[in-house]
This record gives C-alpha cells, structure tokens and sequence, in this order.
C-alpha cells in the first residue's frame, strides 16, 4: 500500500516537472522530459500492478459518471490484448521491489487516512470530485500553454494531478490487468477510491485562480463536481481554441513542445475520447505530431489512435517525449 | 610550461603517452615535485592554491559557472559561465626568487561569448550558458579555442597585442586623418612596445546545424575537424567550414513517440581520428568508427553492464542516465559518469568495466526526494589525471571526490572558503551514512545540496586541479615535498 502512495505522489511530482518544463528558459530539454516520462511509467506500472484489490471492491457505481467508462474501456483493451513489447513486461513482484525502492516519505499534505476503509456513501462523491479535480488539471495546463500562468510550483500546483492520470490509467490496463474481473471494480480501483477525499480540501485554492486566468475556462467545474463527461469535454475544449492555434502553427522539428500537451492530453483524451469519440484534445495532439498533416482531422486521429494502438495511451504519451 | 623543470614536465608527457596503469606511478610522482613522493594520488597531499570568483552569498544566475577547462599545455585555464562569458586564466612564469613555488594563474582575458537569442520561428529563448569549452592545440602564437551554448558554436582566437605601431603618414597619433597635400616627407611606421592587451575575437560561427540542444564538442586528433552533439543527432565539422557539417549519428526515430533513449556526451578518441564514442541516457556508450560508414548508427562497439536487478527503483534509467563519457589520454580505456558512479571501461571489452568507483552511494536511498528538488538531473563530469592514473569527480556540499586507480584508495575533499588559507593542506572529508556520527563527519541530510561541484579539470601534465564551485573556481595542488 505505500507504494501505492509513493507511486502516486512521484506521478504527481512528475506531471509537475512536465508542466513547469514549458515555462523554462531555454525551452523543453527533450532529455530531462524522457527521463520524467520513465519514472511516471515506472510508477504507474507500480500504481497499477501494488495488488490490494480488497481495498476498492467496496462501494458501489456511485455517480453517472461511472457506469459508462468501463464497458468503453473493455473495447479498446481487448483488441489491443496482445500488447507491444514496451508495455507488455509484468509488473516487477512486490516483495523484492519493496525491499529496493525508497521508503515512502510523509507527505504533510495528504492525509492518508481516507485512503484505507472509506466506506460506500463517499465514494460517489469522490468520483464526481475526482473528475473535477481532473477538469482543474485540464485547465491549469491550459492556462500553461496560453502563457497565462506563472510558472506552477511543481507539487503545490498539480494535487490534481495523479487523480487525473489515476483516473485514465486506471481504465484500459484495467481491462488488463484482471481480465476476470470487468467492470466497476477495477473502475473503481484504479480510479475513484483511494484520493478525492484527501485532494478535496488541498486542491481547489491551489488550483482555482490559475484555471480562471487560464482563458476564463471553466469555472464552472472548478468548484462542484458535476455528472462525469459533458463538463469534461467542454473546458478543455475551450480552453484549446486559444493556444492550439498558435502552437499548430510551430515548425516541423519543434523541440517536441506539443508532446508535452499531447502527453497531458493523452491523459484525457484517452478518457474523454472514450466517452464521446470526438476531439477533446484533438488541437493539442495536432501541435504535437512531428507529421501533423498525417490527418484530415488530426483530433479524432490522435484520439483514437492511442487508445486504440497500443491500448495504453500512456506508453505512447510517455515515450512520445 | 614554462619555468618547470624538463624532466618534470618531460617524465610527465612521456607517461601520459604511455600505458595507463602501473607504469604510470613514477610518471605522478614525477609530477608531484621530483620523486620521493610514493606512487598513487592519494598519496599526495592536495593544499589549496587559489579561489576566483564572488565571495557573495548572493550568487548571481550568470556567474554560475558551467565548464572548466585546461589547454593542451596547462598554462591556460578557461571557463565559461551561464551569462555567456568566458574568462581565460594564464599561469603566472615561475618567480626565480622561489623556485619550488607553483605558477599562479591570473586573468588573461574575458569576453562574452554568447548572447541570448531568441528563436522566433518556435517562440523559443536560446540560453547563452556555455556548455563546453575545447581548447584546439597551439600552433601560432594565438590561442584558439571552441565554445558552445545549446545552439551555435563559436571559434574564438584569442591573442596578444603587446606592440603598436607609430608614425603614420595618413595619420596623426589622434587617429585623425591628415590632408595629403599637406605632407612634405614621408616616414615609415615604427613598432613601439605598449602595455600588453589580450584580445578574443569570433573567427568562425558554427550555427544552425542543431535542432536540439547541444551537450558536447571534441576537437579530433586530426586538429582539423570537431564534432557536436546534441540530444539526437552528431555533426562532424571542419574546422574552416561554417556553412556545411557532415551528420554522422542521428538517433532520432521516425516516429517520435518512439523515442527512448537520448545522446549525453560524444568524444573523439585522443589519438584514432576515425573513432569516437558517444553515451545514451539509458548507460550504454557506443564506439563508432567513421571508416565503416558515412553515418554511423551502427556501431562498431557497445559497452553495457547489464543492470542489477535487485537495485531496481523507480528511478534506475534516471540514475543509469551517462552523463559524461572521457577518453583516457592513452586511449585505451574510457570513463563514464552515472549519478551514483564512475565507471572505467577498457575499449577492448565491452561486457562490464573494469573499474566502478562509487562517488555517493549513500545518496541511493534518497532518490526520491533528489528526483522532487531536481538535484537527481544534474550532470556531473569526470576528468583524468594526467598520467591517467588518478580520476576525479564532483559530488554534493562541494565535495569532490578522488580515485587512485593503482592503490585502490578515494578520498573526499571539499572546496570551501574555510580551507582557504594558502597551501592549506584539504582534510579529507567523511559523509556518514547512518548509525553514530563520528566527530568531523557530516550527515547526509546536512549535506547541501545547492553547493554541487559539477565541474572539474585536471592539468593535463601536474597535479594541479580547478574545481567549479557554483561561482567560484578553486584551484588546488599537490604539496610539495
């Protein structure tokens, strides 16, 4: 279980590192990105594969958001079912991995209570802050890349992060992981249970005044949750017109900017293409193709190619750097 | 090297030449003052000699300084620093009235090398920082060197100016034009002695030829040619060209999602000039030589030691990253630098070093909080003795760190302004990792972790070290007998 807990907080400190790398003097430096993106595979494959299922099978579908995910999951998951090479290596087992990897340190923001035995009536709840909290990355990375943010201070400004990630992740290696058990439990595992109650009290100071700055995007779902993927779609949306304009506009050999957005938005996208299969984050992975012509409509391709491909957006998204 | 003794500075260049282990000994002791001295380098004494730069606790961003590097004589010094500046040491001729008293190196020349730019077309800042400094050999009287930021290489000629001319006929000693009608007698200009004036000026402009940032520049042995590195890709320039450079490596997959490993550091071989050697993010260091291809993706050797798995962490690839890679002046072995390690490599086996010394070890159950405040990025370099028998490297707390390669031993210093009293000698310091703390250790989690030595150089014929500090420059050497 702590390596759950390490494993999140190092994909949030990750995604972090990513967001604050667009605003660094210099540009991207492709080579500290890759090394991020290993470690946020490294600790997803942890997150994943740390096996305390017990932990999760409590509680029901509780929110609308829920029931639709997991049978648009198991699509994508069982044609890919054999997975490319890259992705397809077990998880390392527990007992030896613990031993190596680094104590798990506090985490003074996040108590972690919640975390163990939270009991059926939250959890609806927690998923629909969940996804608002995922709607808060979306923004906040919007904002990033119309230049209307600050720099973000890594870990202060991407609470939200892992539940994002959490969230997506949890989804097609579900599928994967317990081929038996389809459906909401690995749903339910992977996404809503462990979080939302803890992130709620941190994240929405934290994250609200930079959304609003963003491109006035979304201040709607910033504060309450609402049901799951129509208010997903439309700030990101939004918020797209702005800078995906300008940054489609970047040359050719770019220094693989737009992996960045695609990397985040592949996060989504993977999601919220799921639900509706139109180009939620469609502009920002047009930016980040080195072939952008490669689609007449480049957000409906690189929304179902990830998915689709390789069945785990995220190994495409990671090495995409 | 000038005012040295010959046989000093000869036993020193005929060992470097020589065989890198064994052999070598007398070479260093020869080096360190004329015998008597016991074999290894960690038989000698280091003392500190000199420290440049601000004492301010203030450090500004620019005056960090970002390389540090010796001539092929020794006798110049150079830096460079994140505000695109150089700024070349000379060592002072050795005092007659003291003649077992090492030269100082003193300012010879500082200049702006590169600017910030700005690149338009990708709304991209270009950082000024100097990256890398090589020094060509000598072969006039002027010195030459190359300087890099992430972008554009510039060679920089930098010479003497210690005469000027007098008695012009077209003009006055004001400068000022004279009416030709007006001269009656015609004179020739005289050379008149002036007070002497270094002048640095960009001979040739290396741009445009990198879309990623560049990490490393060789000098070839054939001293015509150089290359450049950056994360993907290897040029092969010559010397006098600017508008053209050959690409001889590009790792850059088709589709670059594909990515997953990246070019750290690139060398030529010191003495073979169709060899080079280029390391990857993922530890591995690949050998290549020119002769077998015009690009050469496929390379002649591989060196890689299969990973441990028992020490797997989230993150091994970060801390297996190679972020230094050099040649050994004989040219028969190689070192690499990790996060954790410096490794020596034979070239003729490729299966495992030869040699791995551990810089930090107790740094491996910290990873995590080192990957959070970034310290777990930093690109530490790695440096040879001269006579290749010694290698060093810098750590955390400006510590720095020693191995003799014939006696086994390491040591730990640190460049501080405390030890800074003139030919101090530098107490070897101890980080202790766990348990009781002895007296005059230091705990790990006292280190500081802002004060990083990444830079080091080492005197290509004596024991004289200059170790980068964040702003300052130390400059130590060995004690004499």
């Amino acid at each position: 279980m702590e390596f759950k807990l390490e494993a999140h907080r190092i994909v949030s400190i990750s995604l972090g590192k990513i967001y604050n790398s667009r605003v660094q003097r210099g540009g991207i430096k492709l080579h500290k990105n890759l090394l991020v993106s290993l470690v946020l595979r490294s600790a997803r494959q942890v997150y994943l594969s740390d096996p305390c299922p017990g932990l999760y099978l409590a509680g029901p579908a509780g929110s609308p958001a829920m029931p639709p995910p997991p049978p648009q999951q198991q699509q994508p998951g069982e044609p890919a079912a054999g997975p490319p090479a890259g992705w397809g290596e077990p998880p390392p087992p527990p007992p030896p991995a613990r031993a190596a990897w680094p104590e798990p340190e506090p985490q003074p923001e996040r108590p972690a209570a919640p975390v163990t035995g939270a009991g059926d009536a939250p959890r609806g709840g927690e998923v629909e802050a969940a996804e608002a909290a995922w709607r808060r990355v979306e923004g906040a990375r919007e904002a990033a890349e119309g230049g209307a943010a600050g720099p973000a201070g890594g870990s202060d400004g991407f609470p939200e992060g892992p539940r994002g990630t959490r969230r997506q992740c949890g989804c097609p290696p579900g599928a994967e992981d317990r081929p038996g058990a389809p459906g909401a439990c690995p749903r339910l595992a992977c996404c809503c249970a462990p979080r939302p109650a803890e992130d709620e009290p941190p994240a929405p100071p934290a994250v609200g005044p930079r959304k609003r700055g963003a491109a006035g995007v979304g201040g709607g779902p910033a504060g309450g949750p609402a049901s799951g993927s129509s208010p997903l779609k439309k700030p990101r949306r939004n918020s797209e017109e702005q800078p995906g304009g300008a940054a489609a506009a970047a040359a050719e050999e770019e220094m693989e900017t737009g992996n960045v957005a695609n990397l985040i938005s592949i996060f989504g996208s993977s999601f919220s293409g799921l639900l509706r299969k139109s180009p939620g984050g469609g502009r920002e992975e047009a930016e980040g193709e080195e072939s952008g012509a490669e689609a007449a409509e480049p957000g409906q391709i690189c929304c179902d190619k990830p998915v689709l491909r390789d069945m785990n957006p995220w190994s495409t998204a990671i090495v995409a750097f | 090297m000038a005012g040295e003794g010959p046989a000093r500075g000869g036993a020193g260049r005929g060992s470097r030449a020589g065989a890198a282990r064994g052999p070598d000994a007398p070479g260093v002791s020869a080096g360190a003052g004329g015998g008597g001295c016991p074999a290894g380098g960690n038989d000698l004494q280091w003392c500190f000699s000199q420290v440049k730069g601000a004492i301010d606790e203030d450090v500004a961003e620019a005056d960090i300084i970002s390389t540090v590097e010796f001539n092929y004589s020794g006798d110049l010094l150079a830096t460079g620093d994140k505000g695109g500046r150089v700024v070349i040491f000379q060592r002072e001729q050795e005092n007659k009235g003291r003649p077992h008293s090492r030269g100082e190196y003193n300012v010879y020349s500082t200049f702006q090398s590169h600017e910030p730019e700005f690149d338009y077309l990708k709304s991209l800042e270009i950082e000024e920082k100097i990256n890398k400094i090589r020094w060509l050999p000598q072969q006039n009287a002027a010195h030459f060197l190359l300087s890099t930021n992430d972008k554009t290489i510039k060679l920089w000629k930098i010479s003497e100016r210690d005469k000027r001319a007098e008695g012009y006929n077209l003009k006055d000693e004001d400068g000022r034009l004279r009416d030709p009608f007006r001269i009656t007698a015609l004179r020739v200009p005289i050379l008149k002695p002036m007070d002497l004036m270094v002048e640095a000026s960009p001979r040739r402009i290396f741009a445009n030829a990198h879309t990623y940032h560049i990490n490393s520049i060789s000098v070839n042995s054939d001293h015509e040619t150089y290359l450049s590195a950056d994360d993907l890709r290897i040029n092969l320039w010559h010397l006098e060209i600017t508008d053209r450079s050959f690409n001889i490596v590009d790792i850059k997959p088709v589709n670059m999602e594909e990515l997953t490993e990246v070019i750290t550091a690139a060398e030529f071989h010191p003495h073979q000039c169709n060899v080079f050697v280029y390391s990857s993010s993922k530890g591995t260091i690949r050998l290549c030589d020119m002769r077998s291809s015009a690009l050469c993706d496929r390379h002649a050797k591989f060196f890689e030691e299969p990973e441990d798995p028992s020490s797997r962490s989230f993150f091994s690839e970060i801390i297996s990253s190679i972020s230094d890679v050099k040649f050994s002046h004989s040219g028969r072995y190689m070192m690499t630098r990790d996060y954790l390690s410096v490794k020596v490599w034979d070239l003729n086996m490729e299966s495992r070093p030869v040699e791995t010394h551990q810089v930090h070890e107790y740094l491996r159950s910290k990873l995590c909080s080192l990957y959070e405040n970034d310290c777990i990025f930093d690109k530490f370099e790695c440096c040879w003795s001269g006579s290749d028998s010694a290698i060093m490297t810098g750590s955390y707390n400006n510590f720095f760190r020693m191995f003799d390669r014939n006696t086994r031993r390491d040591v730990t210093l640190e460049a501080s302004r405390e030890n800074s009293k003139p030919r101090a000698s530098l107490k070897p310091r101890k980080v202790c990792t766990g348990g009781k703390r002895k007296k005059d250790e230091i705990s790990v989690d006292s280190l500081d972790f802002n004060k990083k030595i990444l830079h080091t150089a080492w005197h290509p014929a004596e024991n004289i070290i200059a170790v980068a500090a964040t702003n300052n420059l130390y400059i130590f050497q060995d004690k004499l007998n």
